[in-house]
């Protein structure tokens, strides 16, 4: 009796569970609308703008599809979705060797945690870094590469600076920096792969390489999914390593560096008078990554099992 | 006969052990070389380091490329400060503050989602899911325009204000941390008086301090290797952080002097590896459990 009285007593001073839980809970979402809802209004707006300078709004200009004309009609636009395409070669060569990697690891070995902690160190890594790192490497005048090949001042072959070698360098670099977070992430899921199935199908003869493919496989698909949906969003916006790594005018030889955001980046930030063409390439990239991830989800139904 | 299997699975086996180690050791070779070539480049002399007659171990070695990117001030007002210092501590103090305070907003509205019953709950939860689904990029240019109106471009103030709110991502994760916490514990703190406040800081904040840990890891490494927001919005020197200041010692260096370009990289990556090395178990953790549940 006493102590509910007490507890009622106490519970009355303090702000309820509606009202401290909505205090609680707001604060991400009041910082979701100022900076994600409203410039996302903004930036659909935008897009059918004409925004004068960089970035003064007070004097744009509604222009209806004009944006969307300009930007579908430039041909470095969709030269910026092809080179993107092409780098994110990378993502699937990184899943793989990823899960051959962590599969290794879960064996029976020594020195396993210091193999595990060599193989994440990419990962804290920046891009910018990395970029240098293999600027070194791929280097045509004094590169590891051309010195291993034997190469001479006359023969060595500009990696980084010719259009046939640039995006294979570019797809390196990037399966160097992102095995990192699928070894972990499949280090994670292959430990909760069922054991009884394994031994289910010793006794019914199956050798280790069927087990692999009948049953890890299947039991680690949904860390397969979220790293391939995950990994396409990133890819998609990749700009960091190509815009350090551009030779000359900063997009690469031939401008194969120029990936989507980079186009984007330049029409805002580098030209004049061209937010509005800028937002509206945008808003083409984010339709174009929510197709990409819903067809990810719809064809995953066929592969991907929760079990 | 028995035996002779015997020995020829062994045999077998320990050919598979010897491929594993084998295929485990060229990876970590293959992850580990560039770091090795970076570093000793990095004490190799200018005319060792520009020669195609390459060698590993640096014939002589010197200190010059790191004595050049500490002497680099590009004479600002910063003048004296090497601007890779200037460029760290500016890092620091643009990344640690809101890292902290967003951890906090997260770690509070993950507790409230995951335990308290309120009012537009779900609605809430659900607006903060649309957040993820928004690419990054779409908000590049309205966000310059709202900042470039109320006077934050070049200031640290668009790199710093978004974060002290949380992430949604951190949200999630600390949500499922929190809806583990047995309810019983909650409802007895609450029998000795304590307010949901009180519950929160008492008694969830000490039990999920590893998580948090692993959290303001995971958000310390990615403000500090954050590019893309501070070139946008910090134009002045005296504001660039560490991966702008890189940009430009490598615009001073590169071809100039490819040793101090490979002493800046490493400095640069000296703070994040070092912090992994301390802290391996709660990176691994927080990047493991960031992609379990989907």
């Amino acid at each position: 009796m006493n102590l509910e009285k007490i507890y009622q007593k106490r519970h009355k001073k303090s702000l309820g569970e509606n009202g401290s839980g909505f205090i609680m809970a707001s604060i991400p979402v009041i910082g979701f609308v100022l900076f994600g809802m409203i410039p996302l209004i903004l930036a659909l707006a935008m897009a059918f703008m004409y925004v004068p300078g960089k970035g003064n709004i007070a004097d744009a200009e509604f222009v209806g599809f004009e944006n969307f004309k300009e930007v579908l009609s430039d041909e470095m636009f969709w030269q910026s979705i092809v080179n993107t395409l092409r780098m994110a070669i990378s993502l699937p060569i990184c899943i793989v060797v990823a899960l051959v990697v962590a599969f290794l690891l879960t064996k029976n070995i020594k020195g396993r945690s210091f193999f595990r902690g060599v193989y994440f160190v990419p990962y804290v890594c920046c891009a910018v870094a990395v970029s240098l790192m293999w600027e070194l490497i791929f280097n045509q005048n004094h590169g590891i590469i051309n010195s291993w090949l034997g190469l001479t001042r006359d023969t060595a072959i500009p990696w980084l600076t010719d259009s046939s070698t640039y995006t294979l360098c570019l797809i390196i670099i990037g399966i160097w920096s992102g095995t990192a977070y699928g070894i972990v992430l499949y280090g994670a899921a292959l430990t909760n792969v069922n054991r009884s199935l394994y031994e289910a199908a010793k006794v019914d003869g199956a050798g280790s390489l069927r087990c692999f493919f009948n049953i890890t496989l299947p039991g680690v698909s949904p860390t397969s999914f979220y790293l391939l949906t995950t990994g396409l969003i990133g890819a998609l916006q990749e700009f960091t390593r190509p815009q350090m790594i551009g030779g000359g005018n900063g997009a690469g030889p031939n401008n194969d560096g120029l990936t989507i955001v980079f186009y984007i980046y330049r029409r805002a930030f580098e030209y004049n008078n061209q937010m509005g063409q800028a937002a509206a390439a945008a808003l083409v990239l984010a339709v174009f990554i929510l197709i990409v991830t819903a067809i990810n989800f719809v064809v995953s139904k066929r592969w991907v099992s929760y079990d | 006969m028995i035996k002779a299997k015997k020995k020829k699975l062994t045999a077998k086996s320990l050919l598979s052990q010897a491929l594993i180690y084998a295929g485990l050791i060229l990876f970590a070779l293959w992850v580990l070389l560039p770091f090795s070539l970076v570093l000793l480049t990095s004490f190799k002399g200018i005319i060792e380091a520009n020669s195609l007659d390459f060698t590993w171990w640096p014939k002589e070695f010197t200190l010059q490329g790191y004595e050049k990117v500490l002497e680099y001030d590009m004479g600002t007002a910063y003048e004296g400060v090497p601007l890779i210092i200037s460029g760290f501590i500016n890092t620091l103090w643009i990344v640690i503050p809101p890292t902290l305070l967003g951890l906090f907003s997260s770690a509070i509205s993950a507790y409230a989602f995951a335990k308290l019953q309120f009012r537009f709950r779900d609605k809430m939860f659900s607006l903060l899911l649309a957040t993820m689904m928004i690419p990054g990029t779409i908000l590049l240019t309205p966000t310059f325009i709202i900042y470039n109106q109320i006077g934050w471009v070049n200031t640290p103030l668009p790199l710093m204000i978004p974060g002290m709110f949380g992430a949604a991502t951190c949200v999630f994760f600390m949500r499922q941390f929190y809806s583990g916490i047995p309810t019983e514990l909650i409802e007895a703190a609450e029998i000795d008086g304590m307010g949901y406040f009180g519950i929160f800081f008492k008694v969830m904040v000490p039990l999920s301090v590893p998580a948090l840990l692993a959290q303001a890891l995971l958000g310390f490494i990615g403000g500090y290797n954050d590019y893309l927001g501070p070139l946008i919005y910090l134009q002045d020197p005296e504001m660039y952080t560490l991966q702008i200041a890189m940009n430009q010692l490598k615009s001073y260096f590169a071809g100039r002097n490819v040793p101090a370009m490979m002493a800046a990289t490493v400095i640069s990556i000296i703070p994040t590896v070092t912090l992994y090395i301390i802290a391996q178990k709660r990176f691994v953790e927080g990047v493991a459990t960031s992609g379990m549940k989907v």
